[in-house]
């Protein structure tokens, strides 16, 4: 099963610690950690479920092509990263 | 290109050892005109290796005083630069360093006109600012000037870092990566803790990127670096260009 890993920036909000999960796209991954994790929904997709534009998801180290509907397909053995944009400085 | 003098020649040897960088590379330098937007935790470190390693003329902007919580990480200023215009304090400092090279500090938000202007009259910027407005526009200024953009953020233990050169068309730029401001921000540093020295790893990790840059060396493009203090982990991860970007998709494919 795929692993989706959260950046911190991200788990200051909703803890969520990496981990396996079913799915064969980043879409259904994701899909699995709301089902398990309703909380995350709000700070990673907006009302009409698109990827929120501060973040950017990544399998196995590339960006994602379709970053709004995250339809981009991912292996068993395939890492999800999400990353919050930061603007610190 | 500027000549070095026996003066110049010695301050600059460690470089001038590199046969990356060499004479030639050092004369470009000297030549060379960088932007640092902001002079707080990023734009200090930034600011003090651009001037240290002889990059001849640098601008460098900020409208904000410096204050008693910023000492803790934004090493440009010190206790006699409190109520200083931060440009002005990193300026002064920066001088100190080298008095060989021109600073010119801008006490200023830089908005979209002074932005166009600025970018287009520099060879590189350097994003060091803390909101993401800011970021974009920068981000809009040097696509449509054409001059390449290394980015730095850093926030708590966790920093990102990426070049942006859209004079290569296989690269993205800012916002190929982060499409829009943030509906959701980190928020400023007032509010937020920053680890001290994590300003200084992302910062010298961009002023590694602009020397290079500067100086001939490929820099590294279509890549976001992640830092995270707590684990002492770097990621490096692949950014495509984004065909359908509004800010960068007019110009040729990569
Ligand atoms: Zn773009």
């Amino acid at each position: 099963m795929p692993r989706i890993v959260f950046a911190p920036a991200i788990q200051r909000h909703v803890a969520s610690p990496a981990r396996e999960v079913a799915g064969t796209s980043v879409a259904a991954a994701l899909a699995a950690v709301l089902a398990e994790q309703p909380a995350l929904r709000g700070y990673l997709l907006d009302d009409q479920g698109r990827l929120r534009h501060h973040l950017s998801v990544f399998v196995d180290g590339v960006a994602v092509r379709d970053r709004q509907w995250l339809s981009d397909s991912v292996r068993p053995d395939s890492e999800i990263y999400v990353v919050q944009a930061l603007t610190g400085g | 290109m500027t000549e070095l003098n026996d003066q110049a020649l010695l301050r600059y040897s460690r470089h001038i050892l590199l046969p990356e960088i060499d004479i030639e590379g050092q004369e470009r330098l000297s030549s060379a005109r960088a932007l640092v937007v902001g002079a707080g935790g990023l734009g200090s470190p930034v600011a003090l290796y651009l001037a240290s390693a002889g990059v001849g003329t640098i601008t460098i902007a900020d409208d904000d005083v410096v204050e008693l919580t910023n000492l803790q990480r934004q090493i440009a200023h010190d206790m006699t630069s409190l109520g200083v215009n931060k440009a002005e304090s990193a300026a002064q400092h920066m001088r100190a360093l080298n008095p060989d090279i021109t600073v010119h500090p801008l006490a200023a938000r830089l908005d979209a006109a002074m932005l166009a202007e600025q970018v287009a009259a520099h060879d590189v910027v350097l994003d060091c600012c803390d909101n993401f407005a800011t970021r974009h526009a920068v981000n809009a200024a040097c696509v449509a000037a054409g001059v390449p953009l290394v980015s730095g953020a850093a926030v708590r233990f966790s920093g990102q870092l990426a070049v942006f050169d859209t004079r290569d068309a296989a690269s993205p730029c800012y916002h190929c990566l982060f499409p829009d401001e943030g509906e959701a921000s980190d928020g400023p540093c007032a509010t937020f803790g920053v680890l001290a020295p994590l300003v200084g790893v992302i910062g010298s990790l961009q002023a590694v990127e602009a020397i290079k840059l500067l100086a001939g060396i490929r820099p590294s493009l279509g890549r976001l670096t992640l830092y995270e203090a707590l684990t002492g982990e770097f990621r490096a991860m692949k950014v495509p260009r984004d065909p359908a970007c509004p800010v960068c998709a007019q110009r040729p494919a990569g």
